[in-house]
C-alpha cells in the first residue's frame, strides 16, 4: 500500500516539475517598470534615445503592434514604408510644415490624428500610462530610426511630483481643458475624432444634431464611460474614445459641455 | 529612616514628573496627532520571500480552497438531485461523503482568508484603505453571508439523515441549492473587488478620491460578470476533478472488489462532471478576453501579444494534457463496458486529432522576440509555425479537440447499448451527419480565416463555437431519443479498470490546480505595475511583473501547499467518516429502476446508473 502512496507522490511531483520546467525553458519576459526620465540629470539625446528604445520595446507596449513583420497590427516603424524610409525619415513628409518631433508627439498622444490607411484605429493615447518625459523619450527614439534626433530638454515639460500621467490635451495644445469653455472643448477637442459643422475628423459619429439623437444623460455617459453608449454602425470603434476625457474636465465643465451638445439640434 | 523615606518620595516625585508631563503632552497632542496621521502606503517588507510573494501565495492557496468549497457544493447538489430523481442511493451517499469534507475545508478556507486579510492590511495598508473606502458596505455583507452559508452548510450536512424521505428530502435538496446561492453571492462580491483593480470605471482617475467613486459602477465594472461566469464554471470543474482524484486514491487503496467498484464509479462521475463542464470553459474565457479588449485595447494586447504572450503557450500545453488525460481515462474505461471493444480501433485516430490539435494550439505566434531571435527565425514568425500560430488555426484545433472529447463520451455512453427504436439507424446517421457538418464548418472557417482581415477573422470564432455547442446539444438530444428503451449488452463491470487509469485522474486534478494558479497570475499580471489599473501605481520594489519562469515556481509552491493541505482535509474527513460503502455479504448485481438494469435509466450523458457488484 505504501507503494501506491509513493507512486501517487511521484506522479504528482513529475507533473508539477514538468509544468515548472516548461514555463522556465520558454523565453523569460519580465514586465519592467517604465524607466524614469530624470531631466535634472541633464540627459543627452543619446540617453533619451536609449530610454525611449527601452520604453518602445518594453513598458510602452509599442512593439506589440508595431512589429517588424508583415501583417503586424500597426505600421513597422523601423523599416522602409512605401519607399518613404523608416519613421525617422518619413515623419518629415507626413504633414507639410510640421516638424518631425511634433508629428511624432501628436501621433503618440492623439493617435487618431494621423491614421495610416489600411490599419485599424486601435492605438491608445500614450499619455494614459506614460509621463510626458517618457513620451518625449520615445519621440527621440523614433527620430533616431533613420533620422536626426531633435528632441531637447526644452521640449519636455517637468513631470508632476507624484509621477501621474498628465492630461493629453494640456500637453498637445499647450493649454489644459480647465481653461476652455464648452464651445472651445467641442471645437478643439471633440473634432479630433468627430465632424462638427464640416470641421474635424470623420471617425466617430458627427456632432451636428447630436442633441436630437441623444439625451443629456446619454451624452454625459458617452463622455464619462464611452463604451457604455455605442452608436449603431460604430461598434468596431468601441474603446477608441479616450476614457479619461470626461475626468479631465471639472464637473461644471462637463455639465456645460453636455448642455452645449444637447442644444445641437 | 524618615530622611531616607523623604528622599525616596522626592525621587519618586521627580521621576514621576517627566512621565506625567509626557503623558499630559501626549493627551494634549492626541487630537492633533489624530488629525495629521496618514496610514502608510506600505508596511514593512515580509521577511525572506517579500511582501508580494507572501500575499501571492496566501491569496492563491485561499482561492484554491475557495474554489473547492464553492465547487464541491455544486457537485453535491447535482449528485443528490440525480440520486433523488434517478432513485439511486449511491449518488446520495456520494453527495454526503463530499459534503462532510466541506466542514473541514471550510475552516481551512476561512483561516487562509483571515491570513490573507491580515497580510493585506499590514503589508499594503494604503491599497486596503483605498478599496475599503469604496467597498466597505460590500465587505460587511460579504462577512455577513458567511453566517448564512455556515448555518446552511450545517443544516445541509447534519440534516442529511433526518430529512431523507418525501418532501423533506426535496427540502434538503433546497438547502443544497441555498448553500450554492450563498457561495455564489460570496464569490461575486469578492470578484467585484479584484475586477475593480483590473478594470476600474473610466471616470476613476489617480486623483479621484475613493469616497467619490460610485459604488455600483465600481462593483459592476467591465470584467466583473465575465470573471463571475468564468470562475463559477471553473469551480464546478475543480470540484469534479477533486472528487475524481479522491476516488482514484481510494480505488488504488481498495482491498475488496466492492470498494474498487464503488470508487471506480465515483471517479467516473467526478471526471465526467469535471470534463463536461470544462468543455464550456473556453467559451467563457473567450468572453472574458473580449471584454478585456473592449475595456482597454492595450491591456488586451499586453495580455495576448505582449510580455504575457508565452503564457498562453504554457496554458495550451496544460490544456493539451487535460484533453489527453481525460480521453485516455475514457478510452481505458471502454474495456470494462460490454460492447466497448468495438470503439477501441477508433481511439488511435482520435488520439491523432488530439495530438495534432495540441501541437497547433501550442504553436507560438504573436510574441515579443529580440533581434537575435528574429534573425534566427528569419522574421518575427517562423515561416512554418507562423501559419499554425494564427488564431484561425488555434480556434480550429481547440474546437476539434472539444468535438473529439465529446465523441469519446458518446462512445462511452453508447458502448453497452443496443437501440431498439425503429428509426435507430436514421437517428445514428443524423448524429453522424451533424458531427461531420460541424467538423466541416469548423475547418471551413479555420481556413477561410486566412483570407480575411483580422477583425473579420475574430468573428469567425463565434461561428465555430456556435457550431460546436449546437452539435453537442443536438447529438445528445438525438441520443436520448435513439437510446430510449435500448437493450443492454451487459452491465458495466465497475472496478475492472486498470490502475494506470487512476493516475490520469491525479494528473487531471494537479493540472487543473496548476492551471488555476497560472490563470490567477495572468489575470493579476496584466495590471502590470498598477495596484488599480491606471489609477494606483505599485511603487514597491516588487512592482515589476515577474517572468513566467519565476511565476511558475511560485505557482508550483502554491499547488504543493494546497495539495498537502487538501490531503490533510481528506485525512481528517476520513477520521470522522461514516462508511458510505456498506458491503453485502454476497456480491449482487443491483438493478436500477426495478428489475430492468437497462440503459434507458440514464439521467444524462454517460451517467447511467449501472449495476454495481455488492453494496
Amino acid at each position: 500500500m505504501a507503494s501506491v502512496d509513493l507512486k501517487i507522490l511521484a506522479v504528482g511531483a513529475m507533473t508539477i516539475a514538468l509544468y515548472t520546467t516548461v514555463a522556465n525553458i520558454i523565453p523569460q519576459l519580465e514586465s519592467d517598470l517604465p524607466p524614469e526620465v530624470d531631466l535634472a540629470a541633464g540627459m543627452t539625446p543619446e540617453q533619451l534615445v536609449e530610454i525611449g528604445g527601452q520604453l518602445f520595446a518594453g513598458a510602452g507596449g509599442c512593439v506589440v503592434c508595431h512589429a517588424e513583420t508583415p501583417g503586424a497590427r500597426a505600421p513597422n516603424l523601423s523599416a522602409d514604408y512605401q519607399g518613404e524610409g523608416p519613421i525617422g525619415v518619413r515623419c518629415h513628409a507626413r504633414i507639410e510644415g510640421m516638424a518631425c518631433k511634433d508629428f511624432l508627439y501628436q501621433s503618440l498622444v492623439q493617435p487618431t490624428q494621423h491614421m495610416v490607411e489600411g490599419y485599424p484605429p486601435i492605438m491608445p493615447p500614450a499619455d494614459r500610462t506614460l509621463t510626458q518625459p517618457q513620451i518625449w523619450a520615445i519621440v527621440a527614439y523614433l527620430e533616431s530610426l533613420g533620422g536626426e534626433v531633435t528632441v531637447t530638454a526644452a521640449d519636455i515639460p517637468a513631470a508632476p511630483a507624484d509621477g501621474a500621467p498628465e492630461p493629453a490635451a494640456a500637453a498637445a495644445t499647450g493649454a489644459g481643458l480647465e481653461a476652455m469653455g464648452p464651445a472651445e472643448i467641442v471645437q478643439v477637442e471633440c473634432v479630433q475624432c468627430h465632424l462638427y459643422e464640416g470641421e474635424g475628423v470623420e471617425l466617430g459619429p458627427a456632432l451636428d444634431g447630436i442633441g436630437a439623437r441623444r439625451s443629456a444623460d446619454e451624452l454625459r455617459r458617452a463622455i464619462l464611460d464611452p463604451p457604455s453608449v455605442v452608436t449603431e454602425g460604430y461598434e468596431e470603434l468601441v474603446g477608441l474614445m479616450p476614457v479619461d476625457f470626461g475626468r479631465r474636465m471639472s464637473a461644471e465643465q462637463l455639465e456645460s459641455v453636455v448642455q452645449y451638445l444637447s442644444d445641437l439640434r | 529612616m524618615n530622611a531616607r523615606a523623604a528622599r525616596l518620595r522626592w525621587a519618586r516625585r521627580w521621576a514621576l514628573a517627566p512621565g506625567l508631563l509626557l503623558l499630559g503632552l501626549t493627551l494634549l497632542a492626541a487630537p492633533l496627532l489624530g488629525q495629521v496621521y496618514q496610514p502608510p502606503a506600505y508596511g514593512s517588507d515580509f521577511p525572506l520571500i517579500g511582501s508580494r510573494n507572501a500575499i501571492w501565495i496566501v491569496a492563491q492557496v485561499h482561492l484554491m480552497f475557495a474554489a473547492f468549497v464553492l465547487g464541491v457544493p455544486m457537485f453535491a447538489v447535482v449528485t443528490e438531485a440525480i440520486g433523488i430523481w434517478g432513485k439511486d442511493d449511491r449518488y446520495d451517499r456520494l453527495s454526503k461523503e463530499f459534503t462532510r469534507l466541506l466542514l473541514v475545508a471550510y475552516s481551512a478556507t476561512a483561516l487562509l482568508g483571515g491570513l490573507f486579510l491580515f497580510l493585506l492590511v499590514t503589508l499594503y495598508p494604503g491599497l486596503f484603505a483605498y478599496l475599503s473606502e469604496i467597498f466597505h458596505i460590500s465587505m460587511w455583507v460579504y462577512a455577513g453571508l458567511f453566517f448564512f452559508e455556515s448555518a446552511t452548510l450545517y443544516m445541509y450536512y447534519y440534516g442529511w439523515d433526518r430529512w431523507k424521505e418525501g418532501w423533506a428530502k426535496l427540502g434538503h435538496l433546497g438547502l443544497g441549492v441555498l448553500l450554492n446561492v450563498w457561495g455564489t453571492a460570496v464569490l461575486f462580491i469578492a470578484n467585484a473587488w479584484l475586477t475593480f483593480m483590473m478594470s476600474p470605471p473610466a471616470d476613476v482617475a489617480p486623483d479621484t478620491s475613493p469616497a467619490m467613486v460610485q459604488f455600483w459602477s465600481a462593483f459592476a465594472n467591465a470584467t466583473w460578470m465575465p470573471i463571475n461566469i468564468h470562475r463559477l464554471i471553473a469551480n464546478a470543474v475543480f470540484g469534479g476533478s477533486i472528487v475524481a482524484a479522491y476516488a482514484g486514491y481510494r480505488f488504488l487503496k481498495s482491498r475488496t472488489p466492492e470498494e474498487r467498484a464503488h470508487y471506480d464509479w465515483m471517479g467516473y462521475v467526478g471526471n465526467f462532471i469535471a470534463i463536461a463542464v470544462f468543455l464550456t470553459l473556453p467559451f467563457a474565457g473567450y468572453w472574458l478576453g473580449r471584454e478585456i479588449y473592449e475595456y482597454n485595447q492595450q491591456m488586451g494586447v499586453t495580455m495576448m501579444g505582449g510580455f504575457m504572450s508565452w503564457l498562453w503557450i504554457v496554458q495550451a500545453f496544460l490544456i493539451g494534457v487535460l484533453f489527453l488525460a481525460a480521453n485516455y481515462y475514457l478510452w481505458l474505461g471502454l474495456g470494462r463496458i460490454p460492447g466497448g471493444e468495438r470503439f477501441v480501433p477508433y481511439t488511435k485516430w482520435m488520439l491523432a486529432v488530439l495530438v495534432i490539435g495540441f501541437m497547433v494550439w501550442a504553436t507560438p505566434h504573436s510574441m515579443i522576440a529580440d533581434r537575435d531571435e528574429v534573425a534566427a527565425m528569419g522574421g518575427t514568425h517562423h515561416p512554418f509555425l507562423g501559419v499554425l500560430g494564427l488564431m484561425s488555426a488555434k480556434n480550429t484545433a481547440v474546437n476539434l479537440m472539444i468535438l473529439t472529447t465529446f465523441l469519446s463520451f458518446l462512445m462511452y455512453r453508447r458502448a453497452n447499448k443496443i437501440p431498439t427504436v425503429s428509426w435507430a439507424k436514421t437517428g445514428t446517421l443524423a448524429q453522424g451527419t451533424i458531427l461531420a457538418v460541424c467538423t466541416a464548418v469548423v475547418i471551413f472557417y479555420g481556413i477561410y480565416g486566412y483570407f480575411v482581415p483580422t477583425l473579420v477573422r475574430i468573428g469567425f470564432s463565434v461561428y465555430q463555437v456556435l457550431a460546436v455547442l449546437f452539435t453537442i446539444v443536438a447529438v445528445i438530444g438525438l441520443d436520448l431519443l435513439v437510446m430510449r428503451k435500448a437493450e443492454s449488452r451487459g452491465p458495466i463491470r465497475w472496478g475492472e479498470m486498470p490502475e494506470r487509469s487512476q493516475y490520469a485522474l491525479f494528473v487531471l486534478v494537479i493540472t487543473f490546480t496548476w492551471l488555476m494558479g497560472l490563470m490567477g497570475f495572468a489575470r493579476s499580471g496584466i495590471r502590470q505595475h498598477w495596484h488599480v489599473y491606471e489609477v494606483m501605481r505599485d511603487t514597491t520594489a516588487h512592482a515589476a511583473t515577474p517572468a513566467l519562469g519565476y511565476a511558475a515556481q511560485v505557482i508550483s509552491a502554491c499547488v504543493v501547499i494546497f495539495l498537502l493541505m487538501i490531503a490533510f482535509v481528506f485525512w481528517i474527513g476520513g477520521m470522522i467518516a461514516t462508511p458510505t460503502l456498506v458491503a453485502h455479504e454476497e456480491p449482487v448485481v443491483v438493478p436500477v429502476r426495478g428489475t430492468d438494469p437497462g440503459p434507458d435509466a440514464a439521467p444524462g450523458l454517460g451517467l447511467d446508473p449501472q449495476p454495481l457488484p455488492a453494496e
